[in-house]
């Protein structure tokens, strides 16, 4: 590999934790003067790529290179700075002092203010807070003296990661502002986020990182906030038939037979639904594909026979969980996001005389929120303060908390973001590999596409076809074979 | 945090309230015995209001409680008083009508799907109505029973004592008994998974069903425990007074809601403690009492007590609001 003269080069890092690939080979290179963009689902590596720059750990294999030499994180830890999310200086020292910190200029003598270089805080704009306690500061300002502090350094790289979560429009603005100037200025700027309109509207190239691998590189013009979501979920759907075709085909986890709506919604349906699998059902409103999944899950009345696999650790009441599409009914908006996760839950959080353990609770709780990697503060705000997507993600969190042996969701992804899509098709798809199910009630062949294995056409009450999710190269084809049944 | 910042405005409020009474009374208003009388009233209005909050919380609503309270005390005396049952034979048929109002109230409301507000309504007057069958319009005292018939005197002493038996500093048993109700009701709305699943029926019952919570058992324990709470302060005070007349318990569904409402309970289900209805109903028996005190007659009671109760909401709106543009 031919290796810059300027610029970092990542070159085929790897890091596992226990079973766990973080990285698995990232390769990815930045140049001065450039914002590169690095987007992924969570869990792609992200943030252990972060994390091996700040030199908070090292990596397994492969290496990393600046300005065509080795770096040592060790040794020229000060050439690449990280712009978290939340500043991690001192919040009892001065902004003067956090900058000071390390670079002191006598090593017996406390470094006072006046020792940092009135034009680096005239630059960053920090004169006026220079002797003020950085903990009694906004974010923003608790930021820029991140950037100060680095720049005290002369700092080659800076990466920011997430470094606007905890910002206003206004301050993301002007945080902007800056990683532009600082690029300007011939600096290195990698931006790590979530944001894809974020990504999209600032970076001069984007790298898609899943699995631990640089998969994809998006430059220039070809940059728009649709096309890289676009690569996180066609990449997730690769990665799901990669797992999903070792466990498919396997033995049926539910059976139903002669199975009929009490209204006559639909009619004597026949299905298995597979161990491993996730199942679509598509079909119109009133086609009875929505009536059937509740039915699965005992919400709407049926007749017929219904066999499901026990499994010992299943509580009775609980075999099937369901949630609904609808987030006013799956989610309880006078409650905060911990109460809405274990709300399902009965045995596991209550002590002696049926009293509520906070303890047991919280630790539910807690669990879902970093399983699903919810976007949320503490498990105590409420539910209502969250973003459409982390509340979708809590309402199926809180249906997999009871471990179910088989899970009902309807239109699990509809008016969710991108990326807590694909945390939510991942989660699922764990879920289900673990011997269970999942059948979906979708209405776009665009979510069966990207979520499903299998998919049941229904239409009038009856099932029309089954196929194949596999055997059609993309949603388009998928929805021309689904169209085409049920027109005859 | 909600229910600390409404308790703080509740117990400002209460001292305020305090402070204006005993200066425009001249003092009279914070004399020992007079405390202690409100204090009595107080727990009262509070027991049965424990029972209607855990009723609003749900998302439901029970007018039958006044009747309820009527009747119950009723039974019990005609029972003991006319039909000769023992005193405790007498108390559990009481509580057993209790349970058997609130079982009423859940099917029509559960399974028959009625709106509580219709089904409650329909049964507070039957209720009524029961209460003049049984008590064929007379009044009834232990004190003086038909003739032919002796009460133990044990079972007298024994009942007054329910409601009068004297503690130190003259504090009145029925406060004691309401502070009991309460340890056992904050037990079951803020401690117990019952209590937790209240609050999630009453914020979103759809959401409830699919979760697959018992709604309809917990709606049925709902108006069972608001019944059974009624039935209580009502032998409670027929004990204090030591006689039961046919209008008992029909001045009492206002003040009770009004209490529980100042108290932050919400009509529209999910909301509601302890804490709040305990300081509501102090709230309102302040009022009353100093209203008394002061001579202001019946008609400003009343007036004043309505207009209370709609300001602590629009308050508690209000400040809802200010609270979401933060």
């Amino acid at each position: 590999m031919n290796l810059p003269l300027e610029g970092i080069s990542l070159v085929n890092l790897g890091k596992t934790y226990g079973d766990t690939v973080a990285l698995a080979g990232l390769t990815l290179t930045a140049k001065p003067g450039e914002i590169l963009g690095v987007a992924g689902p969570n869990g792609a590596g992200k943030s252990t790529m972060v994390k091996i720059l700040a030199s908070e750990i090292s990596q397994e294999t492969g290496e990393i290179f600046l300005n065509g030499e080795t770096w040592d994180p060790w040794k020229h830890k000060n050439q690449v700075a990280v712009v978290h999310q939340e500043p991690q200086l001192f919040p009892n020292l001065t902004v003067a002092e956090n900058i000071m910190v390390g670079i002191e200029r006598s090593k017996f003598v406390k470094p006072t203010g006046d020792e940092v270089d009135p034009h680096l805080l005239e630059e960053v704009g920090l004169s006026k807070y220079a002797n003020r306690l950085l903990g009694d500061l906004p974010m923003a300002l608790q930021q820029r003296t991140e950037i100060a502090h680095a720049l005290a350094r002369s700092a080659d790289v800076f990466l920011f990661d997430e470094p606007n979560s905890a910002l206003t429009e206004e301050e993301s603005k002007e945080l902007f502002e800056w990683m532009h100037n600082l690029a300007n200025n011939g600096k290195i700027v990698i931006l790590v986020s979530h944001r894809l309109s974020e990504l999209a509207a600032h970076c001069d190239r984007i790298v898609v990182i899943i699995d631990g691998v640089a998969r994809t590189e998006i430059i220039g013009n070809e940059i728009s906030e649709e096309r890289i979501a676009q690569e996180l979920i066609t990449q997730n759907i690769m990665n799901s038939r990669e797992i999903a075709l070792n466990i498919l085909n396997q033995t049926a986890l539910l059976k139903i037979n002669d199975w009929n709506h009490k209204d006559g919604v639909f009619k004597s349906v026949d299905l298995e639904v597979r161990t491993g699998e996730i199942l679509a059902v598509i079909g119109v409103e009133g086609s009875g594909g929505r009536e059937l999944v509740r039915s699965l899950a005992g919400f709407a009345q049926s007749s017929g026979t219904l066999h499901l696999i026990q499994s010992q650790a299943n509580d009775k009441k609980h075999v099937i969980s369901f949630v609904s599409g609808d987030r006013a009914s799956s989610l309880f908006t006078n409650f905060s996001v911990g109460e809405n996760l274990f709300i399902r839950v009965t045995d596991r959080i209550t002590g002696k005389f049926r009293t509520l353990s906070r303890s047991h609770s919280r630790k539910i709780a807690d669990a879902a929120v970093s399983d699903f990697l919810v976007k949320t503060a503490s498990i105590d705000t409420p539910i209502r303060s969250l973003s459409g997507g982390n509340q979708q993600k809590v309402a199926i969190a809180s249906a997999l908390a009871l471990n179910p042996r088989m899970i009902a969701l309807e239109e699990p992804t509809r008016g969710v973001d991108i990326s807590s899509k694909a945390e939510i098709y991942r989660l699922v798809r764990q879920y289900v590999s673990s011997g269970s199910a999942a059948v979906f009630y979708c209405t776009e062949v665009a979510e069966v596409f990207e979520s499903s294995d299998r998919v049941v056409v229904i239409a009038a009450g009856k099932i029309q076809k089954i196929l194949n999710v596999y055997d059609y190269v993309d949603a388009k084809a998928l929805a021309h074979a689904i169209t085409e049944i049920r027109s005859i | 945090m909600q229910t600390f910042g409404r308790a703080a405005g509740l117990i400002s409020a209460i001292v305020i309230v305090m402070v204006i009474f005993a200066i425009l009374s001249d003092g009279l208003f914070l004399i020992p015995d007079n405390l202690l009388g409100l204090l009595r009233y107080m727990g009262s209005i509070a027991i049965v209001g424990f029972g209607l909050t855990v009723v609003l919380i749900i998302g439901e609503i029970d007018l039958s409680f006044g009747a309820v309270y009527g009747l119950s005390s009723m039974l019990m005396g005609v029972a003991w008083i006319v039909w000769g049952w023992s005193l405790w034979a007498s108390i559990l048929a009481s509580l057993f009508m209790a349970v058997l109002v609130g079982l009423f109230n859940a099917f029509f409301t559960v399974k028959v799907r009625l709106p509580s507000f219709i089904a409650t309504l329909g049964s507070s007057t039957i209720v009524f109505g029961l209460s003049l069958w049984v008590s064929k319009s007379k009044t009834y005292s232990p004190l003086s029973p038909p003739d032919g018939r002796v009460i133990p005197a044990k079972e007298i002493s024994f009942f007054t004592g329910l409601s009068n038996y004297p503690l130190p500093f003259g504090v009145p048993i029925q406060f004691v008994w309401a502070l009991v109700v309460a340890g056992i009701f904050y037990y079951l709305i803020s401690k117990s998974l019952f209590g937790f699943h209240l609050k999630a029926i009453g914020g979103n019952q759809l959401a409830a069903e699919f979760a697959k919570i018992r709604v309809g058992r917990s709606k049925m324990w709902a108006f069972i425990i608001c019944s059974v709470a009624a039935a209580f302060s009502a032998i409670l005070d027929f004990a204090f007074i030591s006689s039961v007349q046919i209008d008992n318990g029909s001045g009492l569904l206002f003040p009770t809601f009004a209490a529980v409402v100042i108290g932050g309970a919400s009509l529209a289900g999910g909301r509601g403690t302890v804490l709040g209805t305990f300081l509501g109903c102090l709230l309102l028996a302040i009022l009353a009492n100093g209203l008394a005190v002061l001579g202001s007659g019946a008609s400003l009671q009343q007036i004043f007590i309505g207009a209370v109760t709609i300001i602590a909401v629009v308050l508690d709106q209000a400040t809802k609001g200010l609270r979401k543009a933060q």
